[in-house]
């Protein structure tokens, strides 16, 4: 508020219009939301990260909030409910997008940008600006939509105040307008992580229990295969390891499309069954788990893992006797083991060797890129959550067939009384509750 | 389409290189061997994948045939592993999968499609085709005319020996030694014995518009076949075919060659009646046959490209497993006149000691 005024002074305006490319340089540092901006922002990048955007009498998006406006359906005209529900949004939007570690995180990002000899290193270089670039980006969108909330409401005021009937009209069309926007908004910042936007692995792993588990790791693969086309995903199948009797010991599809992985992310943990078996002669009811993983295929842009072509043992699963001229044989898999990690990645489904081994060195290098990702998150604490998301995880749903029927989110108690239709990929809603839960705590600011 | 066999030879590039030798290498080839052979010759058969879909069948016959096709492979369970090493029922699920993706225009079966799906082969024949697979063990990739090999597809036939995933590894040497080598990079190479092809296509992916490749074969069959799949990759213009024994129709570039690669055949001849049946009872016996301990013609290239090679040429042989390459070892260290230097043991992917190369001094 104070900074607001601040600003509007130094500039000699007092519209609260300002657009945002336009702001001055001021050294120093602000207080914002709470935290503290550095000026530095503002002088080299020119943004408005620095200035709380506020309507020409000093209402900002917290105060809309701390007003407390009814908020009614959106067929109500009215428009303090459409302000309220959109700062609410934006509110919302912010918290998803982890605001205040945001604000650092450009900070200390245009800080390296300022040093002269970033560029000595291209290829950090190209890291830090396009994180920057893309941080900037997700900051400045907001900004404009907070500062198009205020710009309409002083609009209406405006028009109020001249008796400007059609004015006042069409702002309240606008806010409404704003306010159908704010939910896709919502939904977008769901996804607002670095790697969310990437295609990615699912992998797929039996638990303990032989031919019950197998059959219960195919169905869940079957579940991810029937999402993913639902969503208009393509899927390979990379590597698949059928069991003896029935289903599979472990399988690994390619899922390529916008944002798989901010999706499926969601899907990383241990999934239990509990049903009658079909492979029981005495029907007696079975516990079965599968682990899912969910590994991200970073774009060309990212910096990757550089592997050494002396550090890997390729393998190829030998039928035994003497090969070559005396074996006809379409087998062809290939493991690759990176020796220094002992990370290894299989692939099979191909139909030559060579082939295969190239689909494993992608997986591979997929998880050696997640692994340097996961060390990165360890020595850099604000990016923890992260860790969670990569390993096999912890049990994450219950699905039970015998003697009730329901799925169950143990993560947000999220559930559903029609495992089938969960089973046959109908998976968004438990993947929208958890990505929300997961950043809506209110431990985020 | 006729596939004839000069495709290579009027090609000006090649012409220049080998023009020292005036005009008779030209015909050398068509020489050499059989003639009748080479002009009744040799059109391959068209694999499945590269026919036109004439035929068609409803889903639900399809489907039928699927599963017919599937039962039949799952009651083959693990006996001819047990028998002779043969493929066991989920790798033969696995190649009607592949035999699916062959036969239909977008590689699947599935209820979405419309009820009457277009195929290249018609639904009797795919029973007939499936049958042979199971009950004859006719190799699959005979069945569907094509190997794929690296990150090429080749047509492949009976006669014709199909490529095996192990020899993949040779081009990845060749490649390995080019790369900083430009004289070898740039040079002439020899592919012999070349089957399908498969070595000369994968070294001329990497060669390309540098070197050049002379792919030799005896056999008519697999000049056919090699020759199509040369010009199917447009490799005519860098791979040049010749018909003939070994180093016979290479008298012309004696000396000449950066290297020399070879997959011959080096199956001991006590051991072919005893192959699994898939190799023993289609695939052809000239190109397995080593004669008795299965060393006859690898030795036989070895002295042959003690001459064939230039200085610092490079030469990698694919071989039988570790006592093959040992021997081989210890002809080129002790018995070879000390022309050969770098004298190696490369392991294939699964750990067997498979390829010995070495360097012409
Ligand atoms: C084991 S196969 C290798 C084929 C091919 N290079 C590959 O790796 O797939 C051996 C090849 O040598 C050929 N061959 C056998 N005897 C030959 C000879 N005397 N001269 C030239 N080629 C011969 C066979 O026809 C066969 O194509």
């Amino acid at each position: 508020m104070v900074l607001a005024s601040g600003y509007d002074a130094l500039e000699g305006k007092n519209n609260g219009f300002s657009s945002i490319s336009s702001l001055p340089m001021v050294k120093g540092s602000l207080e914002y939301n709470g935290v503290r901006v550095p000026f530095s922002l503002c002088r080299c990048f020119g943004t408005a990260t620095a200035v709380e955007p506020s309507t020409s009498d000093g209402l900002t998006v917290q105060g809309i909030i701390a007003n407390d406006w009814t908020i009614l359906n959106e067929s109500e005209n009215d428009w303090k409910s459409h302000a309220a529900a959109i700062a609410q949004s934006i509110h919302l939007i912010k918290k998803r997008l982890q605001w205040k570690k945001l604000v650092v995180r450009l900070d200390m990002l245009s800080a390296e940008l300022n040093k002269p000899d970033l560029w000595n290193d291209p290829v950090h270089g190209g890291k830090v600006s396009r994180e920057h670039g893309s941080l900037m980006g997700k900051m400045k969108g907001v900004l404009a939509f907070e500062q198009e909330l205020l710009e309409h409401i002083d609009m209406i005021k405006l028009a109020r105040e001249e008796n400007d009937a059609e004015l006042e009209w069409e702002s309240v069309k606008a806010l409404l307008n704003m306010r159908r926007i704010s939910k896709e908004k919502e939904l977008e910042a769901l996804l607002a992580g670095e790697q969310d936007p990437c295609s990615c692995y699912i992998e797929v792993q039996a638990g303990a229990g032989g031919t019950e588990s197998m059959d219960w790791a195919a169905m869940v693969m079957q579940m991810y295969k029937m999402w993913a086309q639902q969503r208009g995903y393509r899927i390979t199948v990379v590597d698949e390891m059928p069991g003896e009797i029935a289903g599979i010991k472990r399988a690994t599809i390619k899922v390529d499309g916008e944002y798989a992985f901010g999706y499926a992310k969601a899907e990383v943990g241990v999934h239990r069954l509990v049903r009658i078996s079909p492979f029981d002669s005495n029907r007696r009811r079975h516990t079965s788990f599968a682990a899912v993983a969910v590994i991200p295929i970073l774009g060309d842009g990212s910096s990757r893992v550089r592997i050494n072509e002396s550090d890997l043992r390729i393998e190829r699963f030998r039928a035994g006797g003497p090969g070559g001229q005396h074996a006809n044989t379409t087998e062809s898999a290939v493991r690759i083991v990176h020796i220094p990690t002992g990370v290894t990645a299989t692939c099979q489904n191909e139909r030559s060797q060579h082939q295969n081994k190239a689909s494993a060195m992608a997986v591979l290098q997929c998880r050696l890129d997640q692994l340097e990702m996961a060390r990165q998150a360890q020595m850099n604490a604000q990016h923890t959550k992260s860790l969670t998301d990569i390993t096999w995880g912890s049990q994450i749903r219950s699905y039970v067939l015998h003697p009730y029927r329901m799925v169950k989110d143990l993560r947000t108690n999220y559930e559903v009384s029609d495992p089938d239709s969960v089973l046959e990929g109908d998976l968004d809603g438990f993947i929208m509750s958890y990505l929300s839960a997961s950043l809506d705590k209110d431990d985020n600011p | 389409m006729r596939v004839s066999f000069i495709i290579g030879y009027g090609v000006p590039k090649f012409s220049i290189l080998l023009r020292p030798h005036g005009s008779c290498y030209l015909c050398r080839p068509m020489c050499s061997s059989s003639t009748s052979a080479l002009t009744t010759s040799q059109k391959p058969r068209t694999s499945l994948f590269l026919r036109p879909p004439t035929h068609s069948a409803t889903l639900s016959d399809l489907q039928k045939w699927q599963n017919w096709a599937k039962n039949l492979a799952s009651s083959v369970g693990s006996t001819f592993v047990d028998l002779d090493n043969g493929p066991d029922s989920t790798l033969l699920r696995r190649e009607l999968k592949w035999l699916v993706e062959d036969v239909t225009e977008d590689g699947s079966i599935s209820a979405e499609q419309q009820r009457n799906i277009r195929l290249r082969v018609s639904l009797e024949e795919l029973y007939k085709l499936w049958k042979q697979r199971i009950e004859e063990r006719r190799p699959f990739q005979y069945i569907v005319g094509c190997e794929h090999w690296r990150d090429l597809v080749l047509c492949v036939e009976e006669g014709v020996l199909i490529p095996r995933p192990e020899t993949e590894k040779l081009v990845d040497l060749v490649a390995d030694v080019v790369s900083d080598n430009q004289g070898l990079r740039e040079g002439l190479w020899a592919d012999m014995g070349t089957g399908t092809g498969a070595i000369a296509i994968g070294i001329g992916m990497i060669l390309r518009s540098y070197g050049r490749i002379i792919a030799t074969d005896l056999s008519p069959l697999a000049v056919g076949v090699a020759t199509f799949n040369v010009q199917r990759h447009g490799l005519q213009d860098v791979i040049e075919i010749r018909q003939g024994s070994w180093f016979e129709p290479l008298k012309d570039v004696e000396g000449k060659l950066a290297g020399i690669v070879s997959n011959p055949p080096y199956i001991p001849s006590d051991h072919i009646s005893g192959l699994q049946a898939e190799v023993g009872r289609h695939e052809p016996k000239m190109a397995l046959d080593g004669g008795v301990n299965g060393m006859n013609d690898l030795l036989h290239l070895c002295k042959g490209a003690a001459s064939m090679l230039k200085p610092g040429g490079f030469l990698a042989f694919e071989t039988n497993g570790e006592k093959q390459c040992k021997h081989l070892v210890e002809y080129m260290e002790t018995n070879a006149g000390g022309i050969f230097c770098d004298v190696n043991l490369v392991p294939d992917f699964a750990g067997v000691h498979r390829f010995v190369t070495a360097f012409h001094k």
